[in-house]
């Protein structure tokens, strides 16, 4: 919009390591990693079902922000212009979570229960031209390929104006910023061109990549999650997956930007208020747009009640689940709800961080719950400490990609598209009676 | 110079031929004088529709609901394929104004005054249906929540109950939402009035003694903007309810989790396509180039594209869910829908509302107003088979095939059908009449505010 004010010059700022936070986060790392092969010493099933949990809600909010930028690019939104390339910079992590995905193709009869039950349940049977094992690895193997590539791409072109050579001074005598500049920033046309051209490639590949994105995420998650129970279905749970996705993108950039204002003046002062408003405005709306979703499927297999319907929300809602299905609805709706309501909620950024970072726990809560109940051994804890054992894992993959990719490229994006780049003045002639109105 | 700076501002500014405050009080308030020849001939054709409507509910509540095509199995048909239609158009209204508003979308100030009074009519439109599908239509006050004199209430179990609240609600705040935007428009219609006609009057009692006083800008922004909050939420409300309708009963194809997002994305995408059906021949007649501009088809075709998408999705999902259920009467249902009986207006929904938006990817499509005419009439009449399609092939082919039958419209449906499209169009002629059917002060809103002239200042080259 008009009226939000971009300054005309924005300086290249870095988040500047810190070997206190990198030493914490390769710690996380560590501790997930020991976690996991612990636990797959002593209970594979489980810590894959936790792996799986945790690879989907990672990868699902670092494709989910990705996203959100691409819906901001796509409306030419201007109001983000200081915190765009935060969402951006959450897609460093998909190059890792491509390699994450990789072992949980070779997860097998432990964790998808139809292969035993095609042998003698003919309702399976009737899926076997979707539920085997090839065209899972095939699918699984090309679908999230050619959507992570297609966010790299992405990024590439959103970043590649801010690499100007002449702005080589800017780095700060980093080798791995210059080594990155040169990389990416070959056949060099100078920087009105560049800009030109990166705007009109991402405005091509924005609805390219939502596309993509709605169909792969839908793809995978009925793989890893909804054929668990395999004569349950249901049309809305893949959207109501990667719209939350998208939820959690948005609520990943919000806690990111809220960390950023505080170590740096510079990040503080352009990260105003306009930003925490919006933001707060979005995390809050889409909240709403979670419980929504999460009602629309409910209500209509509650009210159903066919058998092979409800079985999946009576996994979820015995006297051992449903007070963890109840938290997760409570953190995820409820207290965004009633805490993000007020104007001054959003504007106070530790307020505001902290709820989406309570909002953030249930979602988490909300991905073990899409997988956990359904391989549920009868006697066993729902859920105990390596869940977040291994989470942290994740969680520390995943902060040091984005560190990595702030601490490359500048934090705030430099070059800002115009107001409104499509130009509109062939398709309306100019008049041809400009005295008439002259009042 | 001059020339230059021009240029840019053509290419940036929302309505580049306008160009004073007094032009737009001209131009837009000159529409409630000049009614003109297209006017008279568009509002005799609704006239006469709502005859044809009259003659035959007339007909029909005399001899019965026999006179329509329903019949066991299919005992929905056109009527409430046709009171989905119309919910569906009403959803664009407020989306535009309130959703639109929310996001500063400013692009929606030319369009949201006819867009909600399209809303407030359909949702009057459709309100007749579920009277007209009654048959017994004096009966209606049933649906009501009060018990009758055995203390026996409507069942709150049924989601028909659940639609009356949520279309009620709807059409309160709509038309709140929409009478209260007008309210400095009517005082400006007011102030240019001949005094002591009839018009002056009507004005000066719905204008509610606006000045446009700072306080009085103050508490309408005010309200504005709560209102604005507070209908977002049911733009999705109304039509998942609807929906419901549906996905509540576990008839194969309608009992799909998707149906409430779906529904609500057709219903933006069916509204805002009949916005564009209305205002190209409104634009025209009127003489409003300056006011809705490509800039404003534009936007709304985009909107198409993306609501039109989400639909897409769901179509394809239902018909891989279908398959993956394993389910035989939902599988069969799915594929009778592609070649049985029916086969026609499935393809007729496919084509209209999967294949014929892929135009829209094209800028010069979105900016050929002639060709999004076009387009959106084959979208508004591939919604109505959506909402025929789902209801009747569902019902035609339930779960046993000994049940199974045909339906097929009879005259008297047909002629209610188009009857109410007389009946939706008469209300809103009548609108762009009396009432000022573009915003005028959200408009003023974005021209560059009048200012002294400046002196020339030569600019270095």
């Amino acid at each position: 919009m008009h009226d939000i004010p971009v300054p005309d010059r924005i300086e290249a700022r870095y988040l500047l390591p810190n070997r206190g936070t990198t030493i914490l986060l390769a710690a996380f790392v560590a501790v997930g990693a020991i976690a996991f092969i612990a636990l797959l010493g002593m209970n594979p099933d489980r810590a894959w079902q936790s792996y799986v949990a945790n690879w989907l809600f990672f990868t699902g909010i670092a494709q989910g922000a990705l996203i959100f930028c691409a819906a901001t690019v796509i409306t030419k939104a201007r109001w983000n212009w200081s915190v765009r390339r935060i969402s951006l910079a959450m897609g460093a992590f998909l190059p890792l979570s491509y390699l994450l995905l990789l072992p949980m193709l070779g997860l097998r009869e432990a964790y998808f229960p139809w292969i035993d039950k095609m042998a003698y349940d003919e309702i399976v049977q009737l899926k076997a031209a979707y539920l085997n094992i090839p065209f899972l690895i095939t699918r699984n193997v090309v679908g999230p390929l050619v959507l992570f590539t297609m966010s790299l791409i992405f990024m590439y072109w959103a970043v590649r104006p801010d690499l100007a050579p002449e702005r080589a001074r800017d780095e700060g005598g980093v080798t791995g910023r210059a080594k990155w500049r040169d990389r990416l920033s070959g056949n060099w046309l100078g920087q009105e061109a560049e800009e030109a051209r990166s705007w009109q490639k991402l405005k091509v590949l924005a609805p390219a990549l939502i596309l993509v994105y709605a169909v792969v995420m839908s793809i995978v998650v009925i793989d890893f999650a909804m054929s668990l129970e395999p004569h349950w279905f249901s049309t809305l749970f893949p959207v109501w997956y990667f719209m939350a996705a998208f939820w959690g993108g948005i609520a990943v950039t919000t806690i990111t930007m809220v960390l950023l204002k505080r170590g740096n003046p510079y990040f503080d002062e352009h990260m105003g208020p306009q930003q925490k408003h919006d933001l707060g405005k979005l995390v809050f709306a889409f909240s709403i747009f979670w419980a929504y979703l999460f009602w629309s499927q409910y209500i209509v297999q509650w009210y159903g009640k066919l058998p092979w319907e409800q079985a999946w929300y009576i996994h979820r809602s015995t006297p051992e689940w449903g007070p963890l299905s109840l938290l997760a609805i409570g953190l995820c709706f409820l207290a965004p709800f009633i805490l993000l309501m007020g104007r001054n909620a959003k504007l106070n950024p530790t307020f505001l961080g902290s709820v989406a970072f309570i909002a953030m726990l249930g979602l988490w809560l909300e991905r073990w719950l899409l997988i956990a109940p359904s391989l549920h051994v009868p006697g066993t804890p729902t859920i105990t400490f390596w869940e977040p054992l291994i989470g942290l894992g994740f969680l520390g993959i995943f902060a040091l990609s984005v560190r990595w990719f702030l601490s490359t490229f500048p934090v705030v994006q430099l070059w800002q598209h115009g107001v409104d780049p499509e130009r509109f003045d062939r398709e309306i002639p100019p008049p041809v009676d400009r005295e008439r109105v002259v009042v | 110079m001059a020339t230059v700076t021009e240029k840019v501002d053509r290419a940036t500014a929302t309505h580049p031929d306008v160009s004073s405050y007094t032009e737009v009080n001209t131009d837009i308030l000159a529409m409630l004088s000049r009614p003109g020849k297209w006017w008279w001939i568009l509002f005799g054709l609704s006239v006469a529709g709502i005859g044809l409507l009259a003659f035959s509910w007339g007909n029909q509540l005399i001899n019965g609901i026999g006179l329509s095509g329903l019949n066991t199995p299919v005992g929905w048909g056109a009527y409430i394929t046709t009171f989905v239609f119309w919910v569906g158009i009403a959803h664009s209204g407020t989306l535009i104004s309130a959703i639109l508003f929310l996001f500063r979308a400013r692009w929606r100030q030319s369009i949201y005054r006819a867009a909600e009074a399209m809303t407030v009519f359909a949702v009057m439109t459709a309100g007749l249906y579920p009277l007209i599908h009654l048959g017994r239509a004096w009966h209606a006050y049933w649906l009501f929540p009060y018990a009758n004199q055995r203390m026996l209430w409507p069942n709150f179990r049924s989601p028909l109950v659940w639609d009356v609240f949520a279309v009620t609600t709807y059409f309160t705040v709509s038309s709140l939402f929409f009478l209260l935007g007008l309210i400095p428009d009517i005082a400006a219609a007011r102030d240019q009035s001949r005094p002591g006609t009839l018009r002056q009057k009507f004005y000066t009692l719905t204008a509610f003694g606006w000045r446009g006083t700072d306080r009085q800008w103050h508490h309408f922004g005010k309200a504005y903007l709560f209102l604005a909050a507070l209908a977002t939420p049911l733009v999705l409300s109304v039509h998942s309810v609807v929906s419901w309708d549906f996905a509540m009963s576990i008839v194969p194809g309608w009992h799909a989790t998707i149906f409430a997002p779906y529904f609500v994305a057709g219903a933006i995408f069916s509204g805002v396509a009949m916005v564009i059906t209305l205002m190209v021949p409104i634009r025209k007649i009127f003489g409003l180039e300056k006011y809705l501009t490509v800039r404003h088809f534009d936007a709304m075709a985009k909107l198409i594209l993306v609501t039109g998408l989400i639909v897409f999705y769901a179509y394809l999902n239902e018909f891989f869910m279908a398959w993956y259920s394993g389910e035989d009467p939902e599988r069969r249902v799915f594929w009778e829908r592609l070649f049985g009986h029916y086969w026609w207006a499935t393809w007729i929904m496919l084509i209209c509302n999967g294949l014929i938006p892929i135009m829209l990817w094209f800028k010069r499509v979105r900016h050929s107003i002639a060709a999004l005419f076009v387009l959106t009439i084959f979208i508004n009449i591939g919604m109505w088979f959506e909402r025929y399609v789902i209801i009747v092939t569902s019902l035609s082919t339930e779960f046993i095939p000994f049940a199974w039958g045909i339906y097929r419209p009879s005259v008297t449906e047909m002629g209610i059908v188009i009857g109410t499209f007389g009946w939706f169009f008469f209300w809103f002629l009548l609108f762009i009449r009396l009432l000022p059917p573009v915003a005028l002060a959200e408009i003023k809103e974005v021209l560059p505010p009048p200012m002294r002239p400046k002196p020339r200042q030569e600019v270095p080259r």
